[in-house]
């Protein structure tokens, strides 16, 4: 039983580097939409009167961004099941990812935020809205719109840092060529395709961005 | 990561009237209750759990265990800081060749920046562990770790030098060509050091990710910190019979970058505030500021 | 990665219970220095531990076994062994964090290795892990690896084997209240844990073809994930897994016998013939000499306890 058999051949593979393909694009996807709302979320947090909540916002930003997600994703999926809470391989690396990604979304909408002219929050007020109706009608949606192309870029590193999911043991694009690549000794098609297969997404992700603030953005 | 707060922001706190204070001060109460039950009740289902028993923790109070983390430290800011030395050279290159109005150094450095940054930093380190070995080319696991770092943060940190010179006022380059300079020598004289001196800040914040990415180290087998400190996590598992101080040592790992990372965040916002004050708020402090909100748009390391 | 295997019989010598104890003092061993063979560890009446008295009788090779030039007699020049190995593989190669000292099977072999060619036991260690092996004896950065490397076509490709010096095989561990699961047929359908590129990793499905596998980095991951029953089953060189049964007789337990034989090589460069050879001729000195049984009753035998097993043929594996 000494081992693996050595014929196995790279094209069995085929619908393993698919399903690699979908689990990096489900741990990503999904990852950023959790960032994009709890990110949104934070930067709500920070430009909030609540001194709790403004705090809240800066600790959560300061820790989240200075820790490597590698780190993040240990902790997530070996620590939380000791405190009795356990989360599913993907689950792991989609809420690590998510709540990573959310400190830098938090940033990025919170520079948006200050691109909006101060004059509109003060008509906004002077009209008789609320802080919270300024900020949810009036300044949000003009910040998201100002902030797709840095966005955009949060959603391509999504998508490269989803690689690290593959050390808690996913099979996504990178687990996927660890696991081939443990019955078919042939390291460049495998890890070069890997690595074409990242470029092609990013570039994809590159062009909607392109096409998203071409129609979003507001020329001032 | 802007220190001051946005003009925005300040309109939106407009100052309250005494019953807004009087709200703002109730809902923060509430607010303040709330986050510290959550936070009550995790740490009492840690506590539940063992994992605040003493002996857990008591581990990272000996001076051997604190002695071997710390080589584990060395390692990383070792790592990082050649790799930092290795990737702003090449940036440079790159980033100039991009700028470059010659077609056939303008396409390869666009293509270098753009292939390197949409590759994870993990595969590229595959590619050094398994791939370039059959072609007769190794390195080493100290080069394994760092050779990938920096060509991937090279890629980074070349758009940045990019769009700082992009930021720079044409002016001063046309002048320069007027007075004789050579395209070279205005931006050698001119642009690089205005460039480099004002893009400081981003420099700094730069490291953050450099020392982020130095965890991939495990890959490799380099014992930077996070490899130390699982090797102390199942040492104590198997050793010991104290069950799961592989998630303190993980904590451990987390708040050494934290304050590490946050120190530098702060110097970066310090350098800042200081370049603000010297050039005012021009075209580059603004870019500054607002790239560095959102770096790891830039970066996409880890 | 993978790891050591040792004859069988764990659980038997884990209802001893002082199994575990004896693991720490009896298999502590082989400094990197090499003088004191870690903490010394009194046998009995001795003042010497057993470790120090391995390593005392050790051979020494001849100067007609290393001509001028051989790699043997480079490194005899060098003074010290390059061995790459591991740091966490509790049977065969642990590195004490608070010391930094080796102890395990591997490790003293390492270091009877380097007495054989320098005359002490004076030993260089490298880390390395699965992925990194082939690597750092390609480039010359290791003189030898000794860390439980299975030895197998695909990775005699690319390097030499010494041996086999060791036969290990893959065993099931479960959790202690786990029933169904007696061999690896049963794995069908149930998600199992291994380490990444082990020979595991490529073996499970042959046995339980609907089996999920689940790849984690390190031994502790995988029990880890095991424990909080994220895997139903983990799959890897009985040595490890019994090892890990040995210091968590309440929560795990190893099942059935082993299914696959693991042959453990000392891995040499390709392109160095002669020093294999060299290798393969000081292993079956020792075998012959009775030395590698009392390796083996000093470091695992210490730790497991039962009969020495019979030390494996050299060059009788495909590969080797």
């Amino acid at each position: 039983m000494l081992a693996r058999a050595a014929g196995s051949s790279l094209a069995a593979h085929t619908g393993d580097f698919l399903h690699g393909i979908l689990v990096t694009l489900e741990i990503s996807s999904v990852g950023f939409l959790l960032a994009l709302i709890a990110g949104t979320l934070l930067a709500i947090f920070r430009v909030s009167p609540l001194l709790p909540l403004r705090g809240f916002g800066t600790a959560y930003v300061e820790v989240f961004r200075n820790t490597p997600l590698l780190v993040l994703l240990l902790l997530m999926f070996f620590g939380l099941p000791e405190v009795g809470v356990t989360f599913g391989l993907l689950s792991s690396a989609i809420l690590g990812l998510g709540f990573y990604e959310a400190a830098f979304v938090c940033e990025a909408v919170r520079s948006g935020i200050n691109t909006v002219p101060p004059g509109q929050v003060e008509a906004a007020r002077a009209i008789g809205l609320r802080h919270w109706q300024v900020l949810l009608e009036v300044v949000l949606p003009q910040a998201l719109r100002a902030v797709v192309q840095p966005l955009g870029n949060l959603a391509i590193a999504a998508v490269l840092n989803s690689s690290l999911a593959a050390a808690i043991g996913n099979t996504d694009i990178t687990g996927t060529a660890n696991h081939v690549f443990a019955d078919v000794v042939e390291p460049i098609p495998i890890y070069v395709g890997a690595g074409l297969t990242y470029l092609a997404l990013s570039l994809v992700i590159g062009q909607l961005t392109g096409v998203l603030e071409r129609r979003l953005v507001i020329v001032r | 990561m802007s220190s001051t707060v946005g003009s925005v922001e300040r309109a939106l706190f407009d100052t309250p009237g005494p019953r807004a204070i009087r709200r703002i001060r109730m809902a923060s109460v509430v607010a303040a209750f709330c986050l510290l039950a959550i936070l009550g009740a995790a740490l009492v289902e840690f506590g539940r759990q063992g994992q605040l028993a003493g002996d857990q923790w008591a581990l990272f109070t000996r001076p051997s265990i604190i002695r071997f983390l710390a080589k584990g430290l060395t390692s990383t800011l070792e790592a990082a800081a050649v790799a930092a030395v290795i990737a702003v050279p090449l940036a440079l290159l790159a980033a100039f060749g991009r700028l470059s109005r010659r077609r056939w150094t303008r396409l390869p450095s666009a293509g270098y920046v753009e292939f390197l940054r949409a590759v994870p930093v993990l595969l590229l380190l595959y590619v050094f562990l398994l791939l370039l070995p059959r072609y007769g080319v190794n390195v080493g696991a100290f080069w394994m770790l760092v050779l990938p770092l920096a060509l991937s943060n090279s890629a980074a940190l070349a758009e940045i030098f990019r769009a700082g010179v992009l930021s720079m006022d044409r002016g001063q380059f046309e002048a320069s060509l007027a007075i004789g300079l050579t395209e070279t020598q205005a931006m050698r004289l001119l642009i690089v050091p205005q460039v480099l001196r004002r893009l400081a800040p981003a420099l700094i914040s730069q490291a953050i990710y450099l020392l982020k990415g130095t965890t991939l180290g495990y890959v490799v087998s380099y014992t930077e910190l996070l490899h130390q400190a699982q090797t102390i996590g199942e040492y104590h598992n198997i050793f010991e019979h104290i069950n799961g101080p592989l998630i303190q040592s993980y904590i451990v790992v987390l708040v050494v970058f934290v304050a590490i990372n946050a120190s530098l965040a702060k110097m970066a916002r310090v350098v800042e505030r200081r370049q603000v004050r010297r050039y005012g708020r021009g075209p580059v402090a603004g870019f500054t500021e607002d790239f560095m909100a959102t770096d790891e748009a830039t970066l996409h390391t880890h | 990665m993978t790891v050591t295997s040792t004859a069988t019989r764990y659980r038997r010598f884990a209802a001893i219970g002082i199994a575990g104890a004896l693991l720490t003092g009896g298999a502590t061993a082989c400094s990197s220095g090499g003088s004191s063979g870690g903490s010394p560890q009194p046998a009995g009446s001795g003042g010497v531990s057993p470790v120090q008295k391995v390593l005392d009788n050790a051979p020494v090779a001849s100067a007609a076994d290393m001509p001028a030039g051989s790699v043997a007699a480079q490194i005899k020049a060098r003074g010290t062994l390059d061995v790459g190995g591991t740091d966490t593989s509790p049977l065969f190669s642990f590195k004490d964090p608070t010391t930094g000292t080796y102890s395990g099977f591997d490790a003293l072999l390492g270091e009877m290795l380097a007495k054989y060619i320098t005359g002490k036991p004076a030993v260089q260690h490298t880390q390395v892990t699965v992925a990194t092996r082939e690597t750092l004896l390609e480039n010359h950065t290791v003189d030898v690896v000794i860390a439980t490397y299975t030895i197998t076509p695909k990775r005699a490709k690319l390097v030499s084997f010494a041996g086999p010096y060791f036969d290990d095989g893959q065993a099931i561990l479960v959790r202690k209240n786990q029933t169904g699961i007696d061999k690896p047929q049963d794995l069908d359908g149930k998600t199992v844990v291994t380490e990444t590129d082990s020979t595991a990793a490529a073996d499970i499905k042959k046995f339980a073809p609907t089996a999920k596998v689940l790849l984690l980095d390190t031994n502790d991951e995988c029990l880890q994930a095991l424990e909080q029953r994220r895997a139903d089953a983990y799959v890897l060189d009985q040595s490890i897994v019994g090892g890990d049964a040995l210091q968590n007789p309440g929560k795990v337990k190893v099942v059935g016998s082993t299914f696959t034989v693991e042959p453990y090589g000392i891995g040499v460069p390709k392109d160095e013939p002669a020093f294999k050879a060299f290798v393969d001729n000081w292993l079956r000195k020792i075998y012959a000499d009775g030395e590698w049984t009392a390796l083996w009753k000093a470091t695992i035998g210490a730790a497991i306890g039962g009969t020495p097993p019979t030390p494996p043929t050299i060059g009788s594996v495909s590969g080797s």
